[in-house]
């Protein structure tokens, strides 16, 4: 029973760091247009919209926080088997995981705009100084939580797969969750305020993305600070509720029916997700109902 | 003849002559482990199994790219083998768990990885439509059907003017469930194979006692199942070019291609997995 309890515990915990991880790991892309909507940043250029925005999207969200998680994780735990206290450990390691991340950021922000120049699209010296340092921080906390998760599951809950191997899993996983849930917001309801709220963005539109704050000119740190509000948050909850419901219904429910337990209460949460699914879709077709031509609606 | 027009007729249907040069290397693959490592015959058959059911899972999993990042397409806003792969490891790591239970055999070993990446696509599904709903104030609509083969639901009318669609209707949320549990049930495979080849091989390699090695076949098995996940999420990825709403989407009938291909290139790495413990 007691060991059941410390599972439940260290559950409890493991999904508080995944809910903080996937929430810093949005904000941090978004801020650095590392997600699937990074490509209207590249093309706005060449429509003629110059911009201040940061785009340092080479490859995906998930192979990109893979290699950082991974880093930060087999650091990590080269440092521990020297003796290392693991908290130490997994921050040292964390803090030279993010510095690679650095030097991506600033190469991917440099070669991706330089190939722009053709359509006059300058490299902002002061944006590079400025976005770079806080990306760096976000993903600090992104990758902090995710390797000391990943601690967790394997020196408290005993799972089989070392620790850098965890980090390529979760690291992934983590990139996979947070590029799925977030990117939308930051894409439909940030790049393109100008268009209206409750629709999808024209095809049309692409490249149009909206370039200017309250306040001058809009730099990625305004982009943060509004996917902040929901994007992250959503993608925080999403990463959280995997790992926590994951780790969960195995720890409480493996040693039920010969092993069966566990897998029944997997595919309790599945059907329980799908209701919900169902539930809001059908809450969403009646209360925006179809979509009308302007004059139709006005009248 | 202009490439775009030719483009369509190319990219569907299966290639004869591909299709048995790949079977022929299968069967090559097949016939090397029997000679050389006849231990691992039956682990490469299941490490093969694994990856052709990766190949079809990725086929269900509803991804709209950039595109749906803006509500442009309907599925979810990143790349098929990305997401796939996330939705995989999940899975692998359940699968994992439960493989180091002694007490557990194949069928629960399977069905936990099979969970573990249903479990992520069912998470991530319901959070990507309420961030469509509740964030953008759009409902789900698909561009690819009239109706939802599940529900019944009528589409074009709430899909915005100018778009393809956006968000998740109840199919793609069940495809992408489907997926995500194929997935992971093939790459717990592949890592479940290969452990009882290393776990049984190791010990007489190193002169060790079993307990010492298992974390090395532990090891072992997950990388090679790590790799042979991304290397088959990527090849189903490249068949699919793009976005996919789910097994409505009539890409989904290309997935024949992706198995073979991918039966074909988990046959080889796999040979290569169980031929690292043969001297």
């Amino acid at each position: 029973m007691e060991s059941v309890l410390l599972g439940i515990g260290v559950t409890a915990l493991a999904g508080a760091l995944a809910t903080v991880a996937g929430a810093a790991e949005d904000t941090e892309s978004n801020i650095g247009s590392q997600g699937d909507p990074n490509s209207q940043v590249q093309l706005a250029p060449q429509m003629g919209y110059i911009h201040r925005i940061y785009n340092k999207a080479v490859s995906g969200e998930p192979p990109a926080y893979g290699l950082w998680v991974t880093i930060s994780a087999g650091v990590a735990w080269a440092f521990m088997i020297t003796g290392m206290n693991p908290v130490l450990a997994i921050v040292i390691a964390s803090a030279l995981a993010v510095f690679v991340q650095g030097v991506y950021a600033t190469t991917a922000y440099l070669g991706r705009t330089a190939s722009l120049s053709k359509f006059e699209q300058p490299v902002y010296i002061d944006v590079i100084k400025s976005v770079t340092t806080v990306t760096m921080a976000h993903a600090f906390v992104a990758i902090f939580t995710t390797v000391a998760m990943c601690y967790l599951l394997v020196a408290a809950l005993g799972h089989p797969f070392p620790l850098p191997l965890l980090g390529i899993v979760w690291g992934i996983a983590l990139g996979a969750a947070g590029s799925a849930t977030g990117n939308p917001f930051y894409g439909k309801e940030r790049q393109y305020q100008t268009q209206n709220f409750g629709a999808g963005v024209p095809i049309s539109a692409s490249g149009n993305i909206v370039r200017y704050a309250e306040a001058g000119q809009r730099s990625s740190l305004d982009n943060g600070w509004f996917t902040a509000k929901l994007g992250g948050p959503a993608s925080g909850v999403c990463f959280g509720l995997i790992v926590f419901l994951e780790l969960w219904r195995t720890v409480l429910f493996e040693s039920v029916a010969g092993g069966w337990g566990a897998i029944i209460a997997g595919v309790v949460i599945i059907l329980i997700f799908m209701i919900i699914d169902r539930y809001i879709e059908v809450w969403a077709r009646k209360n925006y109902g179809p979509y009308v031509k302007a004059e139709e609606a006005s009248a | 003849m202009t490439a775009i027009a030719a483009k369509p007729s190319a990219s569907e249907g299966i290639n004869p002559v591909a299709s048995v040069i790949g079977i022929v290397i299968i069967i090559a693959a097949v016939a090397i482990a029997a000679v050389f490592a006849n231990f691992a015959l039956a682990a490469l058959i299941g490490v093969i199994i694994g990856g052709l059911l990766i190949g079809f899972g990725v086929h269900f999993v509803p991804v709209g790219g950039a595109p749906a990042a803006m509500g442009q397409s309907p599925g979810i806003a990143t790349g098929v083998a990305m997401l796939a792969a996330g939705a995989g490891l999940a899975g692998l790591f359940g699968g994992a768990w439960a493989a180091a239970n002694p007490a557990f055999g194949i069928a629960i070993v399977i069905a936990a990885g099979a969970i573990g990446g249903g479990l992520l696509m069912a998470v991530t599904c319901l959070m990507v439509n309420i961030v469509y709903i509740f964030g953008m104030g759009i409902p789900a609509a698909s561009g690819k059907v009239a109706k939802d083969p599940i529900t019944g639901d009528s589409q074009a009318e709430y899909k915005s003017q100018g778009t393809e669609g956006h968000g998740l209707p109840f199919i793609s949320y069940v495809g992408g469930v489907i997926g995500g549990m194929l997935g992971g049930a093939g790459g717990t495979l592949i890592y479940y194979e290969l452990l009882q080849v290393y776990a049984a091989k190791l010990p007489e390699l190193f002169s060790a006692t079993a307990a010492d090695v298992l974390p090395v076949a532990v090891s072992l098995a997950g990388i090679f199942a790590v790799g042979m996940f991304l290397m088959n999420a990527v090849l189903a990825a490249y068949n699919i070019t793009g976005t996919i709403e789910g097994p409505h989407d009539p890409k989904f009938k290309r997935f024949p291609r992706a198995v073979i291909g991918c039966a074909v290139a988990s046959a080889v790495a796999g040979l290569f997995a169980v031929l690292i413990v043969v001297v």
